[in-house]
């Protein structure tokens, strides 16, 4: 019997989340002498690998798994059964529900009627930080916050991904801060510049709940992950942790329709000073850092508990509550619906 | 069908029902206090501030309007008014009044006000 004869097998990954991962795994497989040739598909989930093996599939795959087993992937010839696990949605559907009904109840009580003062402070800016971080700017920011650590921790993201968030968020409105200060020109975008935001964060966001729920999988085809060209600079160093995307996104929060942020600025413009601006702007973000904080590094913390699977399907069910009511918004502001809802 | 399934599932339809029982409760009233008659122009006077006071309002259709919005340490979302019908969009200072006209032939029909992410609104009815 001839020995040397290249066959192809296709097998099923167990694991693999990121375009990372098929870099990693096909750098994995290559290095084994009698591979001719590897592809990894992460929409697929499989790996396809071409070369000389004398043993049957089964053991093949057996091999293959011992060797990126450290990594977190199991490679087999079924495709996995993966349990959607709706047994979570018993808990997870009233838990959701809860939390979006204390949000509701949260806005009725009139929060902003705790600002008396109309000249901004350091301290009024703080306060009014504090204030925003749990009024409706919550549905927009705290939503694509929590959507997106949720999806960082279950992709086996670190505090550190988090943390440069958080950094990237306050460096961001220190320097934009005062860039509005000096320039003296509001860098807070238009009408129809934001409804087109709002749009975007808002199917973004439903995207990201739909992929925590983890019950369809054709969303991960549409999930915004790094290009594969930029991974591979990545996967060398860590194979999770990138690091200017969390602090991109921390930057670009300056941006996001909020209507606290947006007097924020407007009051940083009118200083006229870098410093007056960046640091109004600063404890602004200073003060709608502890809500954000316990949201990303709450979701963190829990991703390694036993019961990870009903916050993931709660976090996703409330992101994909907040990315309605935001597209919602964002439609009845454009004239398109009337409003839905009234706080 | 198990009895935690049962109870997830009431429990479920009893919040989504409050939700909207909440939410959609109409909070303001037709305050005819808001609407006042100065030289021949109609004023429609609305607060801003976590919100527009009053929500709807019932005025004089075909009549000159001046609709007149005051802020008072105004620093939440209903400082960003838009107004579709008029293409009108400013944020407002935190303190002060802002006079925005509106012409006979733009006083028909329902005219709806909202910040600029959506969540206030005001309806202001001609009729």
């Amino acid at each position: 019997m001839p020995q040397s004869e290249q066959t192809t097998y296709t097998f099923h990954v167990h694991g693999m989340h990121c375009p990372a991962c098929t870099l990693l795994i096909e750098e994995t497989f290559k290095e084994l002498p009698n591979v001719a040739g590897v592809h990894a598909s992460l929409a697929e989930h499989q790996v396809t690998v071409t070369g000389d093996f004398s043993q049957p599939p089964e053991r093949i795959a057996e091999k293959l798994t011992e060797l990126v087993k450290a990594h977190g992937y199991t490679i087999s010839l079924e495709k996995s059964q993966k349990g959607v696990g709706w047994a979570d949605f018993v808990y997870a559907l009233p838990l959701a529900l809860v939390i979006i009904v204390g949000f509701l109840a949260l806005q009725k009580m009139g929060l902003t009627n705790l600002i008396t003062s109309s000249d901004v402070s350091y301290g009024t800016a703080f306060v009014l930080g504090l204030i925003a971080s749990v009024s409706t700017c919550l549905a927009v920011v705290g939503g694509l916050v929590l959507s997106l650590s949720a999806i960082s921790a279950k992709e086996g993201g670190t505090w550190r991904t988090q943390t440069l968030f958080h950094v990237g968020r306050l460096g961001g409105f220190f320097i934009l801060g005062g860039t509005v200060g000096v320039l003296g020109n509001s860098l807070h975008l238009g009408l129809t510049a934001n409804i087109a935001l709002g749009i975007i964060v808002a199917l973004v966001m439903l995207i990201l709940g739909i992929n925590l729920l983890d019950v369809f999988h054709f969303t991960k085809r549409l999930q915004f992950t790094l290009p594969k060209i930029f991974s591979r600079h990545v996967v060398a160093g860590s194979k999770h942790d990138h690091y200017l995307a969390p602090v991109l996104v921390g930057i670009g929060t300056f941006f996001l329709p909020c209507g606290f942020t947006q007097s924020m600025q407007l009051y940083a413009l009118s200083t006229g000073d870098f410093m007056t601006g960046a640091l109004t702007m600063l404890v602004f973000a200073l003060g709608t850092l502890p809500v954000l904080a316990l949201l990303s590094f709450g979701s963190l913390n829990i991703a390694h508990k036993p019961w990870k699977g009903i916050f993931f399907k709660t976090a996703g069910l409330i992101v994909i509550a907040l990315a309605l009511l935001n597209l919602s918004n964002a439609l009845a502001t454009a004239g398109i619906i009337n409003p839905l809802f009234n706080f | 069908m198990s009895k935690a399934i049962l109870i997830s599932i009431c429990a479920s339809l009893l919040l989504i029902f409050g939700a909207f029982w909440f939410a959609s409760k109409p909070a303001g009233v037709d305050n005819e206090t808001a609407v006042s008659v100065v030289d021949g122009k109609q004023i429609v006077d609305i607060s801003a501030k976590g919100g527009y006071f009053p929500r709807v309002v019932l005025a004089k259709a075909g009549m000159p309007t001046v609709l007149r919005v005051s802020t008072r340490g105004t620093f939440d979302c209903s400082a960003s008014l838009v107004i579709p019908k008029l293409q009108y969009q400013k944020f407002l200072q935190p303190t002060g009044t802002e006079e925005i006209p509106i012409s006979p032939e733009q006083a028909q029909g329902t005219m709806q006000g909202l910040c600029g992410m959506g969540m206030y609104n005001f309806q202001i009815k001609f009729q």
